[in-house]
């Protein structure tokens, strides 16, 4: 793949710069250009402040500060000729295209030829785009369509014409993939795409069904949210997230581009609610709050959500709606029931999925284009035709026909089908042309899934299971409720050691559940606890240090490939990995602090003898334990696998990998790569402060207990991870072990163990998921 | 005995430790080239200087390893001329005044340079390795207490209300900024070069501060507490150098003196309430001058906090109109190690100014202690 160099984005809107700021996370220099506003002084003024906005928002568009770095702040009127040192330019501007034409006539006269240049729009056909444009122009240009936020939609939606250079709309999407982390959809030049159009369907639908039938808000999001596997947002949390205000103007550029005969135009009613709401700057969670929002007026924060009939904001009412409880399950139940709730998601459902299935050819391929789409720039957790698979086609196209509803002919001609189904190993979708074919990954893509689908596992027991992955590298799957770790990790992680050593070249650990591991399993702690049975958590603390000590040192590579949060237990994990590639989007933290605990599977001693090692602290015995105690003490997680190169988590030699799908084959062939003439790490000796550090970390501890950043318990807490990290009782003089360290890990572990503040917080998150400040 | 006197006084520009103009730069650079353009306006013979004394709180990394000596060599002083690094905390420099003094009038050398240094951007508070005696702790604690929370204890001993702490700021920072708009402190100022341009001015000072706005912060050290950010001396970075000479050798070679020392004390006190310190020093220089504070003209009294700068004045009976003439730490910032030497400068350097003839400079110190000068104008 040829990378690229250097991008430029047009336009300093917020998916202009969001998209300049994924350049700029994959280490691509950007340069962000707008226009130059009337009689302003700083002629960059609208790029430097969307940047300056940028590094204040929350989440943040940037993984790094370094990566804030990178993007360049310019204007189109001095800097255009610029773009000619850019391998891919990007227009972001307004959604007008006698401003986007004019633009790319300017862009064509001072661009290298051959540079690819797309627009992110999201309404305009390309034929319209590059109509009266350029020869050379046509060739290079395609359209790209980012979702918002750039850096955390993992989708892109590639649209090219039929003038469009292959081999250069090929380069992009790789890049895209590769560099910028997307999932490329290849999308038909038809109004909205994919993802928007069946997206703002549904959206529109959801509310003229929700006033029609009366429903609350809060029902209508209870019921397109969890059990139909739509974020908790459902229609109108989303609407306040995305913005009231852009509904008119997508649905207008929709009900322009479509035709008479789509059933968009049944859909798109005026909503005289609506129009009032954004009159009066009810735009969503950008203005004063939408169909929800937080009234603070009389001091307090109180949540609201307005009267679909009345317009008039109330209390937010928690719903009791029992035709949900196992709606997941059994949604043919929930669309069958006569209820208001189960009518409305029945209308709702029926309308969308039949939508989706008539998009088939005109915006999408095949139907797996469209799932793709759904689940990725609509955070869907099935895609349509998942859903339908779910229901079961011919169940579905007879209700809707039993309803009156139109039955799309795709939808006909899956009856006694799946649009999915399992065959020869592989996943094959039902084709337009009413054969199955098989689903293939982008080259080089290599999922678990795929892997677990066609095979057997290598070892299993009730919390994990590893699997065989090729070339003499074994997988290690967590599969415990939210990847936590209990003994059964522990007792099937020590059998794969085992294993590998006889038989494998590499182990990876790996998984594709949310979040790599939210650390030890908690509620089996507070039972252990609750029932004195210290010995038994006292195993399973020594265990996991045994255990984690084996894999540090056994005679093969261990690479750890996390994604989302590796916190706890899982964060160790890592950090006793000879590697780890991480995906980009990793959260890592020691976080044990926040619930009364410390690391005590080797979290300090590796910690320890990560920033004792860096070269990047003053010489001494303190600068290395008061890092880790400042980030420790604080349960510091990183918001970027980026950042956790800073925070010493990661390596700097430690991978990162940009596209998620792209995880495990990049950890295999780094597992494979350190396979050759292995040979495991040495032994760490550590010289610490003893307890003239601890009782500097105590005074520290106690200034901000003063202060009242620290409360009671913290004091308590980190009292006994400075012990910890000082060495206890060694003098400055002495050479501290490894093994000595996790002594002192588990005995303070079973100190906190025992305290009521630290029992008091483990039920807390138990029972909250919030930590308790006591 | 001979009579000593303070024959010259410069300082760099102060400036926010961590994002100031400063805070790129190392410390020794700093202070070698404050030494160089004290050496260079004063016009003396540097083949005449017997020692170099660098005041330092944190003499470590890039301002340990007797950076007295090193700072010598940077600012081209000849090989003849020693150098020393001394510590007492905020009192360094001050303390580098009293020995060269001393050392005068102990025969011992004519001519010295006592200067002093930090980089609160570069050797954090603490410095790298603090290492505590546990078992001072147990017994001491407050040997070890934060200044910040030494400031909260002589606000509430002293019944100094934050209002109070509040209108002393202000009164600092409107009077820093009336001497920086009349230039007033343009003569003691010298021009650091650095990688990125040479730094000219003050970078402390925030001459818009009110009352008001002061009002909305959140006390610093302490939940329940009067002290804040805005009522304590900044983190800052900056060194400072005065010239300390016997007063036959001014004479002799053409040198215009600014004051003569006339009597000096350090003194100690319980540490928590350290910012005390300059009282009971201060009434030991007094008696060693035989003279009462009603005497004193000009004071410069160390802003460490506005507490303890109230209680200090309060206790001693300094009248406002002498006090910080052109603000003070508050405003200018308090590098820990060069402060000394800067409030024995101003202190001479006012007396030149304003008339009067007598000034004190006082400041207290980290670990409960206080050290004081009393100047007479020449």
């Amino acid at each position: 793949m040829e990378p690229i160099r250097k991008a430029t984005v047009i336009g300093a809107g917020v998916m202009g710069a969001g998209i300049a700021a994924q350049f700029a996370n994959a280490g691509v220099p950007v340069l962000l250009l707008d226009v130059v506003p009337s009689g302003a002084a700083n002629r960059n003024a609208l790029a430097e402040g969307a940047i300056a906005k940028m590094l204040k928002t929350d989440p943040a568009p940037f993984m790094s500060a370094r990566a804030a770095k990178l993007v360049t702040a310019g204007n189109i009127e001095d800097d255009l000729a610029k773009v000619a040192d850019s391998d891919w330019i990007v227009e972001a501007v307004i959604e007008r295209l006698d401003i986007k034409q004019a633009l790319y006539r300017k862009l064509d006269s001072v661009r290298k030829p051959g540079t690819a240049v797309s627009s992110n729009t999201s309404t305009i056909p390309l034929a319209q785009l590059t109509d009266g444009q350029s020869a050379a122009f046509k060739r290079d240009f395609l359209i790209t369509h980012f979702f918002n936020p750039p850096r955390y939609m993992r989708l892109l939606e590639i649209v090219t014409g039929p003038e469009t250079d292959a081999p250069l709309a090929a380069r992009v999407a790789k890049c895209a993939d590769f560099m910028l982390g997307k999932s490329i959809v290849r999308c038909k030049d038809s109004p909205g795409f994919i993802a928007n159009r069946l997206g703002i369907y549904w959206l529109q639908v959801g509310v003229v069904e929700a006033i029609d039938a009366g429903l609350t808000v809060e029902e209508a999001d209870a019921v397109i949210g969890k059990p139909v596997g739509v974020p908790k947002t459902g229609v109108f949390g989303l609407i306040d997230l995305v913005g009231l205000d852009l509904m008119p103007h997508i649905n207008g550029s929709l009900a322009k581009a479509l035709p008479a005969s789509d059933a968009f135009h049944g859909a798109n009613r005026d909503l005289p609610l609506i129009k009032k709401m954004i009159a009066e700057g009810y735009t969503g969670r950008k203005g004063k709050g939408g169909f929800y929002r937080l009234n603070r007026s009389g001091g307090g924060k109180i949540k609201e959500a307005i009267d679909l009939a009345s317009g008039a904001y109330r209390p937010e009412q928690k719903p009791e709606l029992p035709e949900l409880a196992g709606a997941a399950k059994n949604l043919r139940a929930l669309f069958s029931s006569t209820s208001k709730i189960g009518r409305y998601a029945w209308r709702v459902l029926a309308q969308t999925l039949s939508y989706a299935a008539t998009l088939v050819p005109e915006a999408a391929d095949d139907i797996d284009a469209i799932d793709e789409a759904m689940r990725l720039g609509y955070n869907w957790q099935w895609g349509p035709f998942e859903l339908v698979d779910k229901l079961g086609a011919e169940w579905f196209a007879d209700k809707l026909a039993e309803d009156g509803l139109p039955v799309p002919t795709l939808l006909e001609a899956a009856k006694g089908k799946t649009f999915y189904r399992i065959a020869d190993g592989r996943r094959q979708y039902l084709g337009a042309d009413g054969a199955y074919h098989a689903l293939t990954r982008p080259d080089g893509v290599l999922m678990l899934e795929d892997v677990k689908r066609v095979g057997k596992p290598v070892l299993k027991n009730a919390s994990g299971a590893v699997w065989d992955i090729g070339d003499g590298v074994l997988c290690f799957e967590f599969t415990s409720k939210s990847n936590s770790l209990d003994d059964q990790i522990m007792a099937l992680l020590g059998k794969t050691i085992a294993l590998v050593q006889q038989k494998y070249k590499a182990l990876v650990i790996y998984n594709e559940g949310q979040n790599f591991s939210v650390g030890a399993n908690l509620g089996l702690a507070i039972f252990a606890a609750n029932i004195a049975a210290w010995s038994e958590i006292e195993k399973l603390i020594a265990g996991g240090q045994q255990v984690y000590k084996a894999m540090k040192y056994a005679p093969f590579p261990v690479v750890s490939a996390p994604a989302g949060m590796a916190l706890g237990g899982g964060c160790e994990i890592l950090l006793h990995s000879d590697a780890v590639q991480a995906h980009a989007e990793s959260y890592i933290g020691l976080v044990e602090c926040g619930v009364g605990l410390l690391p005590g599977w080797g979290g300090c001693k590796e910690m320890l003898s990560r920033w004792s090692g860096s070269g990047l602290l003053p010489r001494g015995p303190m600068p290395a334990p008061s890092k880790v105690f400042e980030t420790v003490s604080t349960a510091t997680v990183s918001k970027s696998a980026a950042e956790a190169k800073e925070l010493l988590f990661l390596r700097a030699s430690d991978g990162i990998t940009m596209n998620r799908y792209r995880l495990l084959a990049d950890a295999k062939a780094c597992a494979l790569r350190l396979a050759v003439n292995y040979a495991p790490p040495k032994p760490v000796e550590l010289k610490l402060p003893g307890a003239a550090g601890k009782v500097a970390f105590q005074v520290a501890a106690e200034g901000f207990h003063r202060r009242g950043i620290a409360t009671n318990h913290d004091l308590v807490v980190s009292g006994e991870l400075a012990g910890v990290l000082s060495g206890g009782p060694a003098d400055l003089v002495d050479v501290v072990s490894e093994d000595q360290v996790l002594d002192l890990e588990r005995a303070a572990f079973m100190r906190l163990m025992k305290t009521p503040g630290t029992l008091a917080r483990i039920e807390h998150m138990l029972v909250t998921g919030k930590p308790l400040r006591n | 005995m001979k009579n000593v006197v303070i024959a010259g006084y410069v300082r760099s520009p102060f400036t926010p430790a961590g994002k100031g103009a400063l805070a790129r730069v190392r410390p020794d650079d700093i202070a070698a080239q404050v030494v160089a353009a004290l050496v260079a306006r004063s016009g003396v013979d540097p083949n005449d200087i017997e020692d170099l004394i660098v005041g330092c709180a944190f003499p470590e990394g890039e301002q340990g390893l007797n950076v007295g000596r090193l700072i010598a060599m940077l600012a081209g002083l000849p090989q003849s001329v020693a150098g020393m690094t001394v510590n007492r905390f905020c009192g360094s420099s001050m303390q580098a005044v009293h020995i060269a003094a001393g050392a005068i009038q102990l025969g011992a050398g004519e001519l010295f340079i006592a200067a002093g240094i930090e980089s609160m951007s570069r050797v954090p508070m603490l410095g790298f390795n603090p290492l505590l005696n546990p078992a001072l702790q147990a017994k001491l604690p407050a040997a070890y207490i934060g200044m910040g929370d030494t400031a909260e204890n002589v606000a509430a001993k002293w019944q100094i209300s934050r209002t109070e702490q509040e209108a002393f700021a202000v009164r600092s920072q409107q009077r820093a900024a009336l001497a920086i708009q009349a230039g007033r402190l343009a003569a003691e100022l010298v021009s650091i070069t650095t990688k990125s341009g040479s730094v000219d001015a003050d970078g402390c000072p925030r001459p818009d501060t009110t009352a008001a706005g002061l009002a909305q912060l959140k006390p610093a050290f302490s939940e329940s507490g009067t002290v804040t950010a805005g009522t304590s001396s900044p983190l800052t970075d900056g060194g400072s150098a005065v010239l300390v000479c016997s007063e036959d050798y001014a004479s002799k070679h053409g040198i215009k003196p600014l004051a003569r020392i006339v009597s000096v004390a350090v003194a100690g006190c319980a540490p928590e309430i350290m910012g005390i310190g300059p009282v009971a020093a201060t009434r030991k220089a007094l008696q060693r001058a035989n003279l009462e504070i009603a005497a004193i003209d000009v004071v410069e009294l160390n802003e460490a906090f506005s507490s303890q700068s109230l209680a200090c004045a309060r206790d001693l009976g300094i009248r406002d109109a002498t006090l910080n003439i052109d603000g003070g730490a508050i405003a200018l910032g308090h590098p820990l190690g060069a402060t000394g030497a800067r409030i024995v400068g101003k202190a001479a350097s006012l007396l030149q100014r304003e008339g009067g003839r007598y000034a004190l400079a006082t400041q207290c110190i980290g670990g409960g202690q206080g050290i004081a000068t009393i100047l007479e104008r020449i």
